[in-house]
């Protein structure tokens, strides 16, 4: 049986007209004047209370009367088809639109400092990161959810050349500075500006004309015949800047002069904070355009990271790019967990820099007839972006692991990473096996390989490197009479003695613990026998690898017989793939 | 010709061009000022605009808890969407990126350009939410009776056009909320081939790819996608919409207007006075003719007593619903921008990637099994949605809420055990996992026909069919079975919208999901 309902309506009657219909009017009649008020505040909001408005309404304020009855306030913006740039960043920062006047301190309304370019030419996000398209100031600056670039920020500034001059050849930190310290010592900042600094004097007296600015001399180019120029001047000058100021330079002192010239393009922070990054080999792990190690993550636009795919989990204070990037350098696995990446107990300004560098690697897709100089160079004519001497060459590709000077590092949880500069190791290794372990690496371990189609680096440049390593410890390869393999021993009492005296530091299988691996396919093929058999009789100095024909308090002397048995031990590693 | 007749020719030159906004007024309004009851009759039906109303409209339709007003709210959402819409074309540029650099510049540049898109944006929201309150108004007053069978089935064409043209929408911004979600419909589109891959006749029989394939028009969102959904979207959906809007009004008026109570007049009590005589002059109604023939209109035997001029009584209670929803839209539209992320980017995948939140419920589904979350679930509501009018052939309580056997009580208990029952098995599914994570070998049709998305409709069939014996009623059954699905639909999409995070596993909050 259906159960019985009550009936919905059980209010008392009300007549149609009487309620309903009123109530009717007064809901159209409020709902209608909610709808006119919220129109006139629309329309308020749109017409003067838009960020930009208001910054045009102070700005006409400011500027004389004349100029302020012919501005016109509206949005502005530049346009650049082949850029797909439309910024209107011009719209609040007027003092930088084309044709617009500079109102004097007030920074909003101020010119852009000066740079080689014309901001009209290329628009502003192009350098500065930001949302162009975008009139409301929280939303142009791009820090805003949903923006992937927000605005490199201002002491950050020079980061934005990375997008266009990727290719910029810079040195490590030390020649940097020898080049820095000779302009310095040679008293050239006497007549010449470099970077703000100097120029106080005229070499021709008061009424001549001031020496050459060199600011951007490393983008414009300069004379070379100028020493010889010099020199004459030198010489016929009585008394005077040319003669008080000026003394002859040496060749290679000209040499690293030429050198830190070639580095003023105009962005001197961005220049020392590459050279850095080219000092600390970092490139060991990471790729930037084709050419480092695979252990770390492609840096070449690192500095277009997206801010909404950042995890800042492990970041503590300021949700910003900066911040994350500089709490990455102070402690990598706090930031990105699971990092690799060993703390590398750098200095505040060093993070400093290492933060400007990174937000420098952008290498924006425009269109090649964009495409600056430096560029052009390096992708069509393969010159390189870091300078190829040997001392730039190791601190851009092996300081991190082998040590700023060869000297080997250990981080924490980490196996030791050999010390390349040993001078017991460099008596021993062939220029042959220093060539070989560079080119093919070692597979399995964290040593890349360094060839062509691997690591990215050239056989000429590898040739540099080895080079490098000789001259700057002073160690000569011994000549070596024999052929590569010539020892002969007893496998199973070379088993026997290196379970005993080898396998605590490189491993039962040789696999490598605190001493490297000897189990290493280009290891053992590239490593003569006379390398391993005068490696284990002398040992490595300053390295816990001690000399096996000496007696030590915890065991006895190792006849040389028995050597040989041990390295007919390790030669059976060889045969398994 | 004399000059005297001349002067004649002027005067009435000079009283014509006098009376020209008068005669304007009465040949745009053929039936004078509305001053009397019968001339606001007249003015109704006598207008191509209005003449979809009736002159006189029962009192009982008058009331607000007869309606709430879900249906003339949802075409209010609809005409403004419409107009927005229409203001947002002369800016939009359907190609990819430059598409998402034209929203921003209709959000930064044009001027009013972001409020306008902002309306547009909640006003589409408020129509779908508008259009699914209207259909459940519809059911639990029991108003898709006899003769109204076939006007409820165009109420569900109604309702998936409205969520085509609010999912094809969705698209167009080309970012990537806009990218992913599509990708997600796309996907969902396909879903057929976990069945046809389960069966391994894909590569011969591929429904699933065809369907993809006419949506997207290319194997991934791309410019083909974009210029299709552009054009489902301001053409071939709003045309449709449109037809069947004019299809759904007509026969409102051809069913004998909205749904009643029999006894309607009882319980109303006498009229107002002032609304009162209503025949002083002769009747002009006769429209009603045919449904007097077919001897179903309440007025037979009745008199139109009960009924009141629908000028001015149901063009007030309109204009206001329609000026109500303008400003919901409006204080929406200036309190909260309508979102747009990032520019589209194919490498970059959204994660999680949500669809429009009226599909999160079967997205959830789609988790457990794409083919049953995606076609097969909704096919089976859309068909007894479609059949209900078919089966429920009683007359008890139309016309009331919650009318029938059982009544509220029922509702009130189906609505806790729908809430319970799919709390419940999402809770299971959640905790434990399912049959994949406990055999990893199982077959997938095995997953496709039994996952929580069909468990928990056979649940809900069954308890139906169990209130179908127990009242003795269809009714019963009905209002049961559509108020756990409407239960089912609401806890699938807040799990769906609030609890989904990364990889589509459950989190309590955004706030802890990896990476944030």
């Amino acid at each position: 049986m259906p159960a019985p309902h009550p009936s919905p309506s059980a209010t008392p009657p009300r007549s149609a007209r009487g309620v309903t219909s009123h109530a009717n009017k007064i809901l159209l009649l409020v709902s209608s004047l909610a709808t006119l008020v919220v129109l006139g505040w629309a329309a308020l909001e749109e017409n003067l209370l838009r960020d930009w408005r208001v910054i045009q309404r102070n700005y006409a304020a400011a500027l004389p009367p004349d100029a302020k009855a012919s501005f016109n306030p509206q949005l502005r913006q530049i346009i650049v088809p082949a850029l797909r740039t439309t910024d209107r960043c011009v719209t609040c920062h007027l003092g930088m639109a084309p044709g617009e006047q500079v109102v004097p301190g007030q920074r909003l309304f101020a010119a852009h400092p000066p740079i080689p370019h014309d901001p009209g030419e290329f628009g502003c996000v192009v350098c500065h990161g930001g949302q162009g398209l975008a009139s409301e100031t929280a939303d142009a600056h791009g820090t805003v959810p949903h923006w992937p670039e927000p605005l490199v920020p201002r002491r950050y500034a020079q980061a934005g050349c990375g997008s266009c001059h990727t290719h910029l050849r810079v040195p490590n930190l030390e020649q940097l500075r020898l080049g820095q310290a000779l302009l310095e010592r040679y008293d050239c900042l006497a007549c010449h500006a470099v970077d703000g600094r100097g120029g106080t004097l005229r070499p021709g007296g008061a009424a001549g004309l001031p020496a050459p600015d060199l600011t951007l001399v490393g983008a414009r180019g300069y004379d070379p015949g100028w020493y010889a120029g010099h020199l004459r001047s030198h010489a016929a000058a009585a008394a005077g800047p040319w003669r008080t100021s000026f003394r002859p330079i040496p060749d290679d002192e000209r040499g690293a002069l030429a050198a830190f010239l070639d580095s003023r393009v105009g962005a001197p922070q961005l220049i020392e904070a590459k050279a850095l990054f080219h000092s600390l080999g970092c490139r060991g792990c990471h790729k930037v355009g084709g050419v480092g190690g695979d252990d770390g993550p492609d840096l070449t636009i690192a500095g277009q990271r997206d801010p909404g795919q950042t995890s800042f989990a492990g970041v503590p204070g300021e949700r910003s790019l900066a911040h994350w990037f500089a709490e990455h350098f102070r402690n990598p696995s706090a930031v990105v967990a699971g990092s690799q990446m060993p703390a590398m107990g750098l200095s505040e300004e060093e993070i400093d820099a290492l933060v400007l560098f990174t937000f420098s690697l952008r290498r924006s897709p425009f269109p090649e007839a964009y495409w600056p100089r430096d560029r052009i160079r390096s992708e069509r004519f393969g010159e390189r972006e870091f300078a190829t001497d040997g001392a730039t060459l190791y601190g851009t590709f092996c300081a991190a692991c082998h040590g700023r000077s060869g000297e080997g590092m250990r981080y924490p949880g980490m196996t030791p990473f050999p010390a390349i500069a040993n001078p017991d190791f460099l008596a021993l290794a062939s220029d042959e096996f220093l060539t070989a372990a560079i080119t093919r690496g070692r597979p399995g371990r964290r040593m890349p390989a360094w060839g062509v189609g691997e690591g990215g680096l050239r056989p000429a440049e590898i040739a540099t490197l080895v080079n490098w390593l000789r001259k700057s410890s002073g160690v000569q390869p011994e000549r070596d009479p024999r052929p590569p393999r010539w020892v002969r021993g007893e496998r199973s009492e070379g088993e026997r003695l290196y379970r005993a005296a080898c396998s605590g530091c490189h491993g039962p299988a040789g696999e490598g613990a605190e001493g490297p691996a000897l189990a290493n396919p280009v290891f053992l093929s590239t490593a003569s026998d006379t390398y391993l058999v005068e490696t284990i009789a002398r040992g490595r100095r300053g390295t816990t690898m001690e000399g096996f024909t000496r007696p030590s308090p915890t065991r006895r002397a190792l006849a040389s017989y028995e050597i040989h048995t041990i390295v007919a031990f390790i030669r059976t590693w060889e045969a398994k793939p | 010709m004399s000059a005297r007749s001349s002067d004649d020719g002027l005067a009435r030159l000079w009283a014509n061009l006098r009376a020209a906004p008068r005669r304007l007024r009465e040949t745009m309004f053929r039936s004078g000022p509305p001053v009397s009851d019968r001339a606001r009759s007249s003015f109704i039906f006598g207008n191509v605009f209005l003449h979809l109303h009736p002159a006189r409209v029962h009192r009982w339709s008058l009331r607000w808890a007869t309606t709430w007003g879900l249906g003339m709210i949802a075409l209010s959402a609809f005409l403004v969407t419409l107009v927005t819409g229409v203001l947002l074309m002369f800016y939009y540029k359907p190609y990819p990126d430059v598409a998402y650099e034209s929203i921003k510049n209709i959000h930064f540049v044009v001027p009013t350009g972001r409020f306008m898109r902002n309306i547009h944006r909640w006003a589409a929201h408020v129509m779908v939410i508008a259009v699914l309150a209207h259909m459940a108004r519809v059911f639990f007053t029991a108003a898709y009776r006899r003769p109204r069978e076939f006007n409820w089935l165009i109420g569900m064409g109604l309702l998936v056009t409205t969520l085509g043209l609010s999912f094809s929408g969705y698209l167009l911004p080309w970012d990537q909320l806009a990218y992913w979600a599509i990708t997600i419909g796309a996907n969902i589109a396909q879903s057929p081939r976990e069945i046809t891959d389960a069966l391994g006749i894909t590569a011969s029989f591929d429904p699933g790819g065809l369907q993809k394939l006419l949506l997207l028009g290319s194997d991934e969102v791309g410019e083909e996608a974009l210029i299709r959904f552009y054009l489902f979207h301001v053409m071939l959906l709003p045309l449709i919409l449109v037809a069947l809007l004019a299809v759904h009004f007509w026969r409102i008026r051809k069913d004998g207007g909205l749904a009643r109570p029999a006894d309607a007049e009882a319980r109303l009590g006498p009229p107002h006075p002032a609304t009162y005589p209503v025949f002083t002059e002769a009747p002009q109604k006769t429209y009603h003719l045919a449904a007097v023939v077919r001897g179903r209109t309440p007025a037979v035997g009745n008199g139109p007593e009960g009924t009141v001029p629908a000028m001015p009584h149901l063009l007030y209670g309109e204009l206001a619903l329609f000026m109500l929803t303008v400003g919901i839209c409006l204080v929406l539209s200036v309190l909260f921008d309508a979102p747009l992320k990032e520019l589209a980017n194919p490498a970059v995948p959204e994660n999680p990637a949500k669809a429009p939140w009226y599909f999160l419920g079967l997205q959830e589904l789609v988790s457990f099994s794409a083919f049953m979350g995606g076609i097969g679930i909704p096919t089976m509501v859309l068909i007894g949605l479609g059949l209900i009018p078919y089966l429920d052939r009683e007359e008890a309580g139309t016309g009331e809420w919650f009318g029938g056997p059982g009544g509220g009580a029922l509702v009130g208990r189906a609505a806790v055990f729908g809430l319970t029952t799919a709390v419940a098995l999402e809770a299971l599914a959640i905790h434990f996992g399912w049959l994949r994570q406990w055999w990893p070998e199982v077959p997938q049709l095995l997953i496709t026909a039994f996952n929580p998305g069909t468990v928990l409709t056979a649940i809900y069939a069954a308890y139906s069919l169990w209130l179908v014996r127990r009242h003795n009623s269809t009714r019963a059954g009905a209002l049961g079975l559509f108020t756990c699905f409407l239960a089912g639909f609401v806890v699938l999409t807040v799990i769906g919208t609030y609890f989904r995070g990364p990889n589509w596993e459950f989190y309590w909050s955004p706030t802890h999901w990896p990476g944030h």
